[in-house]
């Protein structure tokens, strides 16, 4: 394979981010002489940094278009393996926002300090990378080498703090994990047998002219490669590992998996259903489909019977998974990055303000939050407002809009069956978060969660919900985001 | 002008609400009551100025004073023909404008909704839930007057939908904190069950909205009003019975009102008003100014079933009635009775039937305020709302509110004269002259048993006067320290009550204005 051209803009915000996590590690590792608290600041101000420069070229760029190692192909345009496009763009946004979201709510006393800080970012900033790398992948292999980027920085993070909880469930993530990488390969390999080719352009050419036969090898092909994904993202029934790994992991961690590991897979299967192997009308999409209401429904029916609000937050989030996979199983890339990018702000928000209580009660009992309106009426507010986004009803309008355009896109391809199963389940979302609302209503509370809220939170929570409240009133934003 | 008046009314409350939320907590408290006085009193004159800039005779949408003698165009009511008019993008990639109007359909429903926010919060002067903060429940009344009165002016599909779901948590809210102190349980599980219900309906009803766009491809009220979508199978009527089982729930039609008597009864006093003068409108209104003029045929279609259910809704809301023995509980489930009248007058798509559900919906909205008003009075004076406990003979102990009570009785029962005789005779005579392209037998039939109905809700409500005012004054002793109508009672109800004699003795100062009559 010769790689003839290449437009180095393109890779320019993976390079950066590798770059700046190779920097974060030797800062961190050869700087021992600096107080904790400096080479912490320090360390942030340098991700943040990198990151900035991401967002900056994303938004400088947003309209272009840069494709990155091409080859001429022998039959329609180049081939290439990564493109910069505005979807690009738009996946990179709310990736680095998340990964911007998540370094802001790791500064200094706010991570345990028995997270070492320089591999915590050195592991952050390389998630991103592949992360970034993965919306831009427009080969199966690029995919699959970007997906592992993602992943493997993401069990080290987890088992990061080395006690049992955290190892068990960095172990289970990873099983799974490599679990879903072989089963994916295999798929990939098939997919490459039948139509010869690797690039999604060429694939998605090959695949409509093919013969019935191979038509059906191609199909369990994609099969075995969504399945590969739908592990990563943990749509139902490929589920099971996330609760435990998200209670097992440090706060902030959880935090990184629930939005920027979970973006990081969304966009790949995003970027491979609309550009590749599942093509509109393809028998895959249903199969999308399926997955969706599985998940949805599962995902908010297990979040109803949960007490502790991390494992709430874990269900529910495959909850949001399932409404995320709906209009990916249409192909309405807006719909899923509008999507995307509200689940961003309001998960970085949710979960910033769990932490807070969480680092005062490490129960993290939804009863914690008992009369919290009353004894914390800023964290509470803010709390609320985050839960009732997810929930999708005003004032939470950025929910309720991303909800709508999944609906409308889901209508507008037909799939009626999806649509109500998708209604039934805001009414399930709904009762899942009222719980919890109604919990921080609950007065007289005996204990009521009352402290010193740490600035760098504060900061965070507020900026989170200002962001929401934005988005609330413009929606018009998020759907900008992709096109 | 008229458009900054209409953004005021759906602005203000809101922003009023979030000043009240600003203010420190003691002065908040104190002065929240005045407060939402002042804003809703200012609110309920500007939707006044509103209705009468519109009457004026250089609007040309009203002022066509029918020749009553002459044969009345049998059309279809209900299409938007908007008086003020704010239409600006919103969310261009979604097809979503922030597009507002009001007729003469949505204003006097505005003005109802004013009024009933503020006689709500004239009692919160005095009379406040014994739990939670006055400054909260009045901030959260007047978001609900936000939801409420946006919902009657929206003309975008998808703005209606939005407006109609900011009133579900504040509701919410509404009768989880401040509803019955005996029995906490009893409310969180009523408000749940409201708002899960409702959620899943208008979520349903989104649906159908998105088939509407999907098939005409806008969402804006005006334009589809001008041209209906047509035919009634296949896509439209999907849509229909969507639209329509959404708009059942919040209405509520039997066999959905389960949440109904739950939440009224739950509620505190002034959250009972608002739910059932005002919410239950929003289902009626939705009916009359979407499923109607958008979707005329597939409306068609249903509307047999439509008014099936109905019937049985008011048949079945009376025989419930018969059953109860909980003051709030019984009006609730006259409600259901009431509103089933209301869905079978839009049910007929006749000229009649549809001022007849019109003038009733704003007469229950009066009325049933009124019975609310007057069930918290008697609750707060016995601790209870529970009849046996309250025990009879109140004529004696209570004059005054019970002659009041009686009188809302009649009023509610439709006696000639009161409110709410107009709308269910009308209603009626709608179903003896449903509209042409409808099944004329179905009808009648059904017109008997809603007449069944009307005298079974006579029965109840002579039996609530007979079991609760009359009675041996010996047997019954007073409570002690019972007062008879207190002052603020006093105001917050004469409004309502003279309304009632209003309505009953002048209803062509409304109907007069429905010109498709």
């Amino acid at each position: 394979m010769t790689l003839t051209w290449t437009d180095w803009q393109a890779i320019a915000v993976p390079l950066v981010l590798a770059i700046g996590a190779v920097a974060v590690l030797l800062v961190d590792s050869f700087w021992k002489s600096a107080s904790a608290e400096l080479r912490h600041t320090v360390v942030t101000l340098l991700t943040s940094a990198v990151i900035l420069f991401g967002l900056v070229f994303v938004w400088a760029q947003r309209g272009g278009f840069k494709p990155a190692f091409c080859q001429p192909a022998v039959e329609g345009p180049a081939e290439c393996s990564f493109v910069f496009e505005p979807l690009t763009a738009g996946l990179w946004a709310v990736l680095l926002v998340g990964g911007l979201g998540v370094v802001g709510l790791s500064t200094y006393r706010l991570l345990a300090s028995d997270v070492p800080i320089g591999e915590y970012h050195f592991l952050l900033l390389s998630a991103l990378t592949g992360a970034t790398v993965l919306a831009g992948a427009r080969d199966l292999a690029t995919l699959v080498i970007a997906l592992e980027v993602v992943s493997l920085p993401s069990f080290a993070m987890v088992g990061l703090r080395r006690d049992r909880r955290g190892s068990e469930g960095a172990m289970k993530a990873f099983l799974v994990s490599v679990l879903s990488t072989a089963v994916m390969l295999f798929g990939v390999s098939y997919l490459y047998g039948v139509t010869g080719s690797l690039y999604l352009t060429t694939i998605a050419n090959r695949l409509t002219g093919l013969d019935p036969d191979l038509g059906r090898v191609a199909f369990a092909a994609g099969l075995f490669v969504i399945v590969g994904f739908a592990f990563k993202i943990a749509a139902v029934p490929f589920h099971a590992w996330l609760p435990d790994t998200y209670v097992g992991a440090p706060i902030e961690v959880t935090t990184f998996l629930a939005v920027v590991s979970k973006s990081a897979g969304v966009a790949g299967l995003l970027v491979l259903v609309t550009a590749g192997i599942a093509p509109d009308g393809s028998h895959l999409r249903t199969v999308i489909a399926i997955l969706a209401a599985l998940t949805m429904t599962v995902g908010n029916l297990a979040a109803l019977r949960q007490v502790e609000a991390v494992r709430l937050l874990a269900w529910s989030s495959i909850g949001q998974v399932g409404f995320l996979l709906a209009p990916l199983a249409v192909g309405d890339a807006q719909a899923v990055v509008g999507y995307l990018a509200a689940y961003v702000v309001v998960t970085l928000g949710a979960f910033g303000a769990v932490a807070v209580v969480q680092r005062h009660r490490p129960g993290g009992l939804l009863t914690d939050y008992r009369g919290m309106v009353r004894s914390e009426p800023g964290l509470a507010a803010a709390l609320i407002f985050f839960l009732v986004v997810l929930a999708g009803l005003p004032p939470g309008l950025a929910g309720l809009f991303t909800k709508f355009a999944a609906f409308q896109a889901v209508i507008d391809a037909h799939l009626g069956w999806l649509a109500i199963v998708m209604a039934i389940n805001v009414m399930i979302g709904l009762a899942v978060y009222l719980r919890w609302i109604a919990e921080l209503f609950r007065l007289p509370a005996d204990d009521p969660f009352s402290v010193d809220i740490e600035t760098p939170a504060v900061a965070m929570i507020s900026l989170c919900a200002a962001l929401t409240a934005v988005l609330s009133v413009l929606p018009s934003i998020l759907f900008a985001l992709s096109t | 002008m008229s458009e900054w008046l209409l953004i005021a009314l759906i602005a203000v409350p809101t922003l009023t609400a979030v000043v009240l939320w600003a203010l420190p907590v003691v002065t908040g408290d104190r002065i929240a009551a005045l407060v939402g006085t002042i804003v809703s009193g200012v609110l309920l004159v500007v939707s006044f100025v509103l209705w009468w800039d519109m009457r004026r005779p250089h609007c040309p949408c009203t002022y066509q004073l029918v020749d009553t003698y002459g044969s009345p165009p049998r059309t279809v009511p209900g299409k938007l023909m908007p008086d003020v008019d704010i239409n600006v993008p919103w969310i261009p990639s979604l097809g979503v404008r922030f597009h507002l109007a009001v007729d003469t359909i949505s204003l006097p429903l505005i003005a109802l909704t004013a009024l009933l926010v503020l006689l709500c919060c004239v009692y919160s002067l005095k009379i406040t839930p014994r739990i939670g903060r006055t400054r909260s429940l009045i901030a959260l009344l007047l978001v609900i007057e936000t939801g409420v009165i946006g919902t009657f002016a929206a003309a975008d599909l998808v703005l209606f939908f939005v407006f109609f779901e900011i009133v579900l948590i504040p509701m919410w809210l509404v009768i989880d904190i401040w509803g019955d102190d005996h029995d906490r349980a009893g409310r969180r599980r009523a408000a749940t069950t409201f708002i899960l219900m409702t959620v899943l309906g208008s979520a349903l009803m989104l649906l159908g909205f998105l088939l509407i766009h999907r098939h005409a491809g806008t969402f804006d009220l005006v334009f589809l009003g001008q041209h209906p979508i047509k035919g009634g199978h296949g896509v439209p009527l999907a849509a229909a019975i969507l639209i329509a089982v959404g708009l059942a729930v919040k209405m509520p039609l039997w066999p959905l009102h389960i949440w109904l008597p739950d939440a009224h009864a739950k509620a505190p006093t002034v959250g009972s008003v608002l739910l059932a003068g005002v919410l239950l409108k929003l289902g009626s209104y939705g009916m009359i100014r979407i499923l109607l003029p958008v979707l005329p045929d597939a409306t068609a279609t249903i509307a047999p079933y439509l008014a099936g259910f109905s019937v049985v809704a008011i048949i079945a809301g009376s025989l419930a009635c018969l059953a109860q023995t909980d003051v709030k509980r019984l009006i609730a489930y006259s409600s259901v009775g009431h509103m089933g009248f209301i869905g079978l007058g839009i049910a007929t798509m006749s000229p009649e039937g549809l001022n007849g559900a019109l003038y009733a919906n704003l007469a229950h909205g009066i009325i049933t305020g009124l019975l609310f008003f007057l069930a918290g009075a008697i609750k707060d004076r016995h601790d209870t709302s529970d009849l046996r406990a309250i025990g009879r003979a109140l004529y004696a102990r209570l004059p005054r509110i019970s002659g009041l009570l009686t009188y809302a009785c009649l009023a509610s029962l439709g006696l000639p004269g009161l409110a709410g005789f107009w709308g269910e005779m009308l209603v009626l005579l709608g179903a003896y002259h449903p509209a042409d392209w409808l099944p004329r037998a179905t009808f009648i039939v059904l017109m008997v048993i809603a007449g069944l109905g009307a005298v079974l809700t006579a029965a109840y409500f002579l039996r609530l006067i007979r079991e609760l005012c009359q009675g041996d004054p010996a047997e019954n002793p007073p409570a002690a320290f019972a007062v008879d109508l207190s002052r603020i009672e006093f105001v917050t109800f004469a409004p309502l009550v003279v309304l009632t004699v209003f309505l009953g003795l002048w209803p062509f100062t409304l109907l007069n204005q429905w010109t498709f009559l």
